[in-house]
């Protein structure tokens, strides 16, 4: 499988100064969405709606970002950033280190009765790495790093040789496990470069790598064909020099978008919503509620509902396709798919559904792809800049670009 | 057999106001205890149960059932297409015990101080009540020991809101008409003491005043 080279640069000035004014808008998802005395981010917009971890961590991300780049004040996101940290420290309840997938947004209590999750904590260990590394040397750093010490990854494999999806203190381990490619990369990173509790260097060889072919690419590919499940990792680790054995899976997630799209277009004629320009099946809000959309390989689950934030968070694989979509969705759909916090969730144009609503993660993942798709690869750069990084690629033997172990 | 009592209301006004001061200090902590529980239980209750927290409780329900469906793998045929109303009403569940437990254990938290601050009223005020008995009964108590001793000049002196203040008055009238005749006696020892016979006489009229058991016998 080739290695990509590095994306390509944003379009015309307009275009830029477009998804600058989206990324811009949906940083303020995680401000106006963040509780003001804990910090923690709810899950999604509707009310009543609790605070996810996973969210959170996308919250310190965006809030970081959103510091650095001016949107937000800079003291204001450091005291921002601060709180949610202390919070995540001193409040939020946890097992072994690992958050519960919904928190009562004022008290960081476990609520819904909700699981220990791993992935969940990934994502918000990740997103507090990153705010970690906008605010070197400050106490930003510190409790970004007590945060990850404490997480005790190796306790969530269960015994086993495969990272756990999760534990209730009711019924103990869930009975699923990160067994196969998808947004397990970030987990599997941070749970291997743990500067305390580390997985040993053989569960990264224990997942599979289920290969399939769509339209004559070869693809290792996830249970659902969700498009996040290509990108999440992506946001804040650079794969373009890593090579995995022979696969790259910057160009993996390059082709899965392709695949994605020509999916789609297939059923065009059966779907008012799908064209060359407006695709993006990825897990999101839809007319019948919550589902993981995707395509082949894969299950391929779709409705017609398109999510705007999968070409976005494909941006950075595909932008000659990304931005023409996410321009089209921008102009075209602005009056229902757009609102003070950037894009709205999904839509159906079959159904004439609109998503009256965002979901955290889906703002969070858009900010990311953004930011380094915008601001010279920014989130990248300080990610892999973390030491606890370099250690993953160290211990599983990853290749950079010139295909010599790391 | 005991002697009943006929009249309960002895001194009207000094049992009401004593019944009154009772009674605002129970009110008080009634009304205390009234409105922490409206506000601490019921007040969460109602809020928690209002419509649009049932809707919203719902929709989380049927949201967070159907993210758990899209992440964990799930068999292709599914059993009964009811499944997912199952997961929800579970969750829905869950989710009331935990806002029960959640309501109890605020209410707890709220009421712990609130209650340590009734017990310092209630402390407060049987040592105010208390003591506007105690007071007097001590001043008594001790303005006797001094007439026991024969010091008659003693006057006992009440606070303003002492209770018992007109026993004070007629315990210092009486002192004071015995202090009265013995000042005389006395007076009359001094300036007759050339001719003993006045003096007896005299003294004999002062004390014809006094009920001794002399003329019981």
């Amino acid at each position: 499988m080739p290695f990509a080279l590095d994306a390509s640069p944003p379009g015309s000035p307009a275009d830029t100064e477009i998804l600058t004014r989206i990324e811009k808008d949906t940083v303020q998802y995680f401000v106006r969405y963040s509780d003001k005395l804990t910090g923690l981010t709810r899950d999604s917009s509707r009310p009543g709606s609790p605070a996810s971890i996973a969210a959170t961590g996308f919250a310190l991300a965006a809030i970081a970002v959103g510091g650095a780049r001016g949107w937000i004040p800079e003291d204001y996101a450091f005291r921002q950033l601060r709180k949610t940290l202390g919070t995540l420290l001193e409040k939020a309840e946890h097992q072994n280190g690992f958050f519960y997938h919904f928190l009562n947004s004022q008290t960081g209590r476990r609520i819904w009765a909700s699981e220990a999750s791993s992935i969940d904590t990934a994502l918000l260990v990740a997103g507090a790495l990153l705010a970690a590394q906008y605010h070197p040397r400050t106490e930003i750093e510190e409790m970004a790093r007590k945060i990850y010490e404490r997480v005790n990854w190796r306790w969530m494999m269960n015994g086993s040789s495969l990272i756990c999806m999760g534990w209730k203190p009711e019924s103990g381990f869930l009975p699923y496990y990160w067994d196969s490619y998808n947004e397990l990369l970030i987990l599997q990173a941070l749970a291997l470069g743990s500067p305390t509790h580390p997985v040993p260097p053989g569960a990264w060889q224990e997942w599979l790598r289920t290969e399939d072919e769509y339209n004559g690419k070869r693809i290792i590919h996830s249970h659902s064909g969700s498009l996040f499940t290509y990108q999440y990792s992506h946001a804040f680790i650079d794969f373009r020099e890593l090579a995995d054995r022979e696969v790259n899976y910057f160009s993996n997630s390059k082709l899965a978008t392709l695949a994605n799209r020509e999916y789609s277009l297939s059923f065009q004629s059966q779907y008012k919503g799908y064209s060359e320009t407006s695709w993006g099946l990825s897990a999101s809000l839809g007319p019948g509620g919550y589902k993981a959309y995707g395509a082949k390989p894969g299950e391929g689950l779709h409705d017609g509902t398109i999510a705007p934030y999968a070409a976005l968070g494909s941006i950075l694989f595909t932008p000659e396709i990304s931005v023409p979509a996410v321009l089209f969705f921008f102009e075209n759909y602005h009056k229902n798919l757009y609102g003070t916090f950037g894009f709205k969730d999904a839509f159906n144009l079959d159904k004439n559904w609109w998503a009256q609503e965002y979901l955290g993660i889906d703002q969070g993942i858009s900010v990311l792809m953004l930011e380094n798709f915008l601001n010279q690869e920014a989130v990248w750069k300080k990610f892999m800049d973390l030491k606890y990084i370099r250690k993953w690629i160290e211990s599983c033997g990853l290749k950079t670009h010139s295909a010599k172990p790391a | 057999m005991a002697e009943l009592r006929k009249h309960f209301l002895i001194n009207k006004p000094l049992q009401l106001r004593l019944m009154s001061y009772i009674l605002a200090a129970l009110l008080v902590v009634a009304a205390a205890i009234l409105l922490n529980f409206y506000f601490g239980i019921w007040g969460n209750v109602l809020e928690t149960f209002s419509n649009q927290e049932t809707l919203n409780d719902l929709l989380t329900a049927a949201r967070l059932s159907q993210y758990e469906e899209a992440r964990l793998p799930s068999p292709s045929n599914s059993p009964s297409e009811l499944l997912p109303f199952f997961k929800q009403a579970e969750k829905l569940s869950q989710r009331q015990r935990e806002i029960f437990k959640d309501i109890l254990d605020q209410t707890n938290r709220k009421l712990l101080p609130q209650f340590g601050l009734l017990l310092v009223f209630i402390g407060w005020g049987s040592i105010f009540i208390t003591h506007k008995i105690a007071g007097p009964l001590y001043r008594f108590h001790e303005s006797l020991g001094e007439v026991e001793k024969g010091n008659l000049h003693i006057r006992i002196r009440l606070r303003k809101y002492d209770e018992a203040k007109f026993i004070g008055a007629r315990f210092n009238r009486a002192i004071e008409n015995l202090e009265n005749i013995f000042s005389r006696i006395k007076k009359i020892a001094r300036d007759k003491k050339s001719d003993p016979a006045e003096a007896l006489a005299l003294i004999s009229e002062e004390t014809s005043k006094i009920k001794t058991r002399e003329e019981r016998a």
